[in-house]
């Protein structure tokens, strides 16, 4: 922690980085609570209003929806969807590839033919056709879906991983004392192996992030009257000549969101790597 | 030789058959979809009698193996169905066209973004920590975490909301050609440069810093060759291959970025086209479109392989593994 924190006097872009993530997470804890006007609620007499008009800070939508609490609301939903997919997708990675790389011959084929198949459709591709086919998208199936699309890249980061451990004495030693294999996968070998998979981690969030609000700008995402960032930016595209902060405002929360997380995965991976 | 062409006849054998294993996949998936087809075709309206004899007629009764088979057999030979959503239209007579739009579109933002990240990434390398590395390490890392509709809405604002140099949306009018509104293909294919130019760039940045770094090129610059000469005929040759890869890979992000590009901007190619097909619940140009960019996909790939290996003769022997 202490090397860590030295670090980061070292790079002062990370902790640019970290402080837009801390914003958007208190804005997503906070936020609602503290908005003059809810996300849902049609001001009809100010449609299009510009930033700053009657109180509505960030202008309103076509319909008199204020623009700020919809997006203060909205990173609720992508921060949540996200952050449980880069932590599914990088746990079932870490379950799937521990297995393939540590009992090797057949299951190792049989995965490897797996992820095959499952990459032979880009992951955004994957993930719209599903959840379009489904329809009514929650968080649940969200997360499960697009989780599902980042397993080949996690799994195959935790294989590789698991490779250059195995050959190690101390697993070795491990498997001649009898201890259990899944005693040696997961208490011995994935203690040792925690930095290549934050660093895999952290960029799935950013990843993750990107995806979620693609599927939201493609209507497949959060149904409404779920504010979306994606959403909104789709939603009043016709009217960018009109009222461009409408399509702007959500388009500026998404890109200080990922290139932040950016950043900050740039800087963890620059210390871990370092670090060994 | 005969190595090499067995290498390329395996890859070619393993396509196929995931191909077929993904079709499968599609086709069970679709299945799922809630919605009776033959009540879509006919309307809310429609007698109970009146679907039925529909199902009886298209044969949607059948064992859903055969309802595959048949519709796998009509693929091989080239007959992908019709249209539900457009009254019956053969998908050949709709898809090909916007196929071809898509790809001219993808070829425009090659164009653009491998000369212009390759340029930054060696220019990033071969300045390593100096100020012009920040600035284009940053610029790439931050274009490369933007999702395209984001960059895309950027420029529209910057070059056709205020400066009117571009339209905002990429229709081609009725009766025209995409060749005579060639204008149409620069933003959306500048907003799919963005997310590349940072992935491309990055790895040409650190391939170029390792190579510089390498002995063989300390030893030509210590025998006196010229700092331009060592980078461009040394250097350059070894630190092009981790590139060619990465722009291979991603390949994948390239499809979802021409989808939601085409969204973005109305621009009539083969995402939107997929993007129509799933809002409208048309079974067969919905499975006609994956399958189309799943071999696309799956051939782009296939050649990075294979291209990696040609160029780098080190892996050509152990048969392709990654």
């Amino acid at each position: 922690m202490k090397y860590f924190l030295y670090q980061l006097k070292k790079h002062p872009l990370a902790i640019f980085g970290i402080a837009i993530i801390i914003f958007w997470l208190l804005a997503a804890l906070f936020g609602p609570s503290l908005m003059q006007f809810t996300h849902t609620q049609i001001d009809s007499d100010f449609q299009m209003a510009r930033p700053g008009e009657e109180g509505h800070l960030l202008g309103t939508d076509s319909l008199g929806r204020d623009i700020l609490s919809r997006i203060i609301y909205g990173s609720r939903s992508i921060l949540t969807v996200a952050l449980l997919t880069s932590i599914l997708s990088t746990i079932v990675g870490i379950i799937l590839g521990f297995m393939a790389g540590y009992f090797g011959g057949k299951i190792d084929a049989v995965f490897l033919r797996g992820m095959d198949i499952l990459m032979a459709i880009p992951p955004l591709v994957l993930s719209m056709v599903v959840l379009g086919i489904l329809g009514n998208s929650t968080i649940l199936s969200l997360t499960l879906i697009v989780s599902i699309a980042f397993i080949p890249a996690t799994a195959r980061v935790s294989r590789g991983v698991l490779l250059t451990e195995k050959s190690q004495e101390y697993v070795s030693a491990a498997r001649i004392r009898g201890e259990h294999h899944l005693y040696i996968m997961f208490v011995e070998i994935l203690p040792n192996t925690t930095g290549p998979i934050i660093v895999e981690a952290t960029a799935r969030f950013a990843y993750s992030i990107m995806m979620v609000a693609s599927l939201g700008f493609l209507g497949v995402g959060l149904q409404p009257p779920t504010p979306d960032w994606g959403m909104m930016v789709i939603e009043n595209k016709p009217i960018i000549t009109q009222a461009p902060w409408a399509v702007l405002f959500p388009a500026l929360a998404i890109a200080s969101l990922v290139i932040a997380i950016s950043i900050f995965s740039d800087f963890v991976s620059k210390v871990l790597i370092h670090e060994q | 030789m005969n190595k090499t062409l067995l290498f390329i006849l395996k890859k070619l054998g393993s396509l196929l058959a995931t191909l077929v294993i993904m079709s499968f996949i599609i086709f069970m998936l679709v299945e799922i979809m809630p919605g009776d087809v033959a009540q879509m075709i006919l309307g809310q309206s429609a007698t109970p009698e009146a679907v039925s004899a529909l199902r009886e007629a298209r044969g949607l009764n059948d064992p859903v193996l055969k309802r595959y088979g048949r519709w796998i057999a009509g693929v091989a030979v080239g007959d992908l169905g019709d249209s539900i959503y457009m009254q019956g239209v053969a998908i050949n007579s709709i898809l090909w066209r916007r196929v071809g739009h898509s790809i001219i579109l993808a070829l425009t933002a090659f164009i653009m973004f491998v000369p212009l990240s390759i340029f930054f990434g060696v220019l990033a390398g071969v300045k390593e920590n100096k100020l012009s590395d920040s600035i284009i390490s940053f610029f790439g890392l931050a274009t490369m975490a933007l999702p395209e509709f984001v960059s895309g809405v950027f420029l529209i604002t910057i070059f056709a909301v205020q400066l009117k140099w571009f339209p905002i949306v990429s229709v081609i009018p009725i009766g025209e050609s995409l060749f005579s509104n060639l204008n149409i293909l620069i933003l959306p294919a500048l907003s799919i440069t963005f997310v590349m130019f940072g992935y491309v760039s990055r790895m040409q940045r650190s391939s170029m810093i390792q190579v510089m770094n390498s002995d063989y090129i300390r030893a030509a610059t210590l025998k006196g060759m010229p700092r331009s000469y060592v980078i461009l005929r040394h250097a350059l040759k070894n630190a092009l291959l981790p590139t060619i890869t990465i722009i291979g890979m991603n390949m994948g992000w390239l499809f979802g970025g021409l989808i939601v590009v085409e969204t973005l901007f109305g621009f009539p190619g083969m995402g939107s086209l997929l993007m129509i097909a799933i809002k409208t619940r048309d079974v067969p140009l919905i499975e006609a479109c994956v399958l189309l960019i799943t071999v696309i996909f799956s051939l782009s790939t296939m050649t990075t392989d294979i291209l990696y290996s040609f160029l780098n003769p080190r892996i050509r022997l152990q048969g392709g593994q990654r």
